[in-house]
């Protein structure tokens, strides 16, 4: 349920935890925790690559390796916004992207984690891209995939 | 602006958007494309342009209805982003659903995490990922097949 108007150039990824607000908010923001998932499948993101600074100018700077090849990813973000244990923002220098992160508590212990990124990238803050851009470009991604597959 | 950046500036637009989705069924004239849209030819040319620009479309010069062509390459370079955003997503909360059982002590990947329990993890943090499909449901959606082995650069 969106509980705002989508933006300009955004997508967003939501999924629902079974485990209590504050729990998921530490999660995010300590690196004991963060080395265990931040990597996508076969990528870790090694405990002492992690920084983090979780107050408004403060770092969030992650290595991530994959395993395969030992290739490395780094990078580097800036908290615009932390709101414990219901909001964190994070902009990346390099791209401008921005990141905001919120956290819904669902009750019964279950959590809700709401991933929405901005200015994906730099280019669709351009006055052409105010079309709803974002709800239907992820989308439609999905859909030209399946019909890649037909031609 | 790289190339990337203008593919999805031309897709922000929902007609440059149905225009590809044509496209990507076979080429068409500009007539052929104006059709389903309350637009003069004129409108769907400038559009037209845009997505040429960018590398997204190529006209034939010759030919005398000068078909439009979907560059399936320059389209990809946009959609896979998109798709490996999301995938990278997936598999981190993927992750953190399996991390926040296991610091809960839950006993099974398919059952709901007891609250309140504090009992030390008994499977190696980082272990095995839940099997695919335990998910919670209501979020990330990963459609079938976007499977890039590449890895994106973000936080």
């Amino acid at each position: 349920m969106s509980d705002q108007p989508s933006g300009v150039g955004e997508l967003t990824y939501t999924r629902v935890f079974d485990a209590p607000r504050e729990l998921v908010f530490r999660c995010m923001i300590e690196p004991e925790h963060l080395t265990h998932f931040w990597g996508p499948a076969g990528v870790s993101t090694p405990l002492e690559s992690i920084k983090v600074d979780a107050r408004p100018g403060g770092v969030f700077e992650t290595v991530m390796v994959n395993d395969a090849d030992g290739s490395r990813y780094p990078t580097q973000a800036v908290y615009l916004e932390v709101v414990e244990p219901e909001k964190l923002v994070w902009t990346e220098p390099g791209t401008g992207m921005t990141t905001t992160s919120t956290f819904s508590d669902l009750g019964g212990s279950r959590t809700e984690v709401r991933i929405r990124q901005t200015n994906v990238p730099e280019a669709v803050r351009s006055p052409e891209a105010q079309a709803g851009f974002a709800t239907s470009l992820d989308r439609f991604a999905v859909y030209l995939a399946t019909l890649a597959n037909d031609v | 602006m790289d190339q990337l950046d203008a593919a999805f500036t031309a897709l922000a637009d929902p007609t440059r958007r149905a225009i590809v989705t044509r496209l990507a069924r076979g080429d068409a004239t500009v007539n052929e494309l104006a059709a389903p849209f309350d637009m003069t030819l004129p409108a769907i040319s400038k559009h037209l342009k845009v997505l040429e620009r960018c590398g997204l479309i190529s006209r034939t010069r010759r030919a005398q209805f000068r078909p439009c062509h979907l560059e399936r390459q320059a389209l990809d370079a946009a959609m896979s982003w998109i798709e490996e955003n999301r995938r990278i997503w997936a598999q981190r909360f993927d992750k953190l659903d399996a991390h926040l059982r296991d610091i809960q002590g839950a006993p099974a990947p398919e059952e709901t995490a007891p609250h309140g329990t504090s009992r030390p993890p008994e499977t190696a943090p980082g272990g095995a990922p839940p099997p695919s499909g335990s998910g919670s449901p209501g979020g990330t959606s990963l459609s079938g097949g976007a499977s890039s082995g590449r890895e994106r650069n973000e936080p």
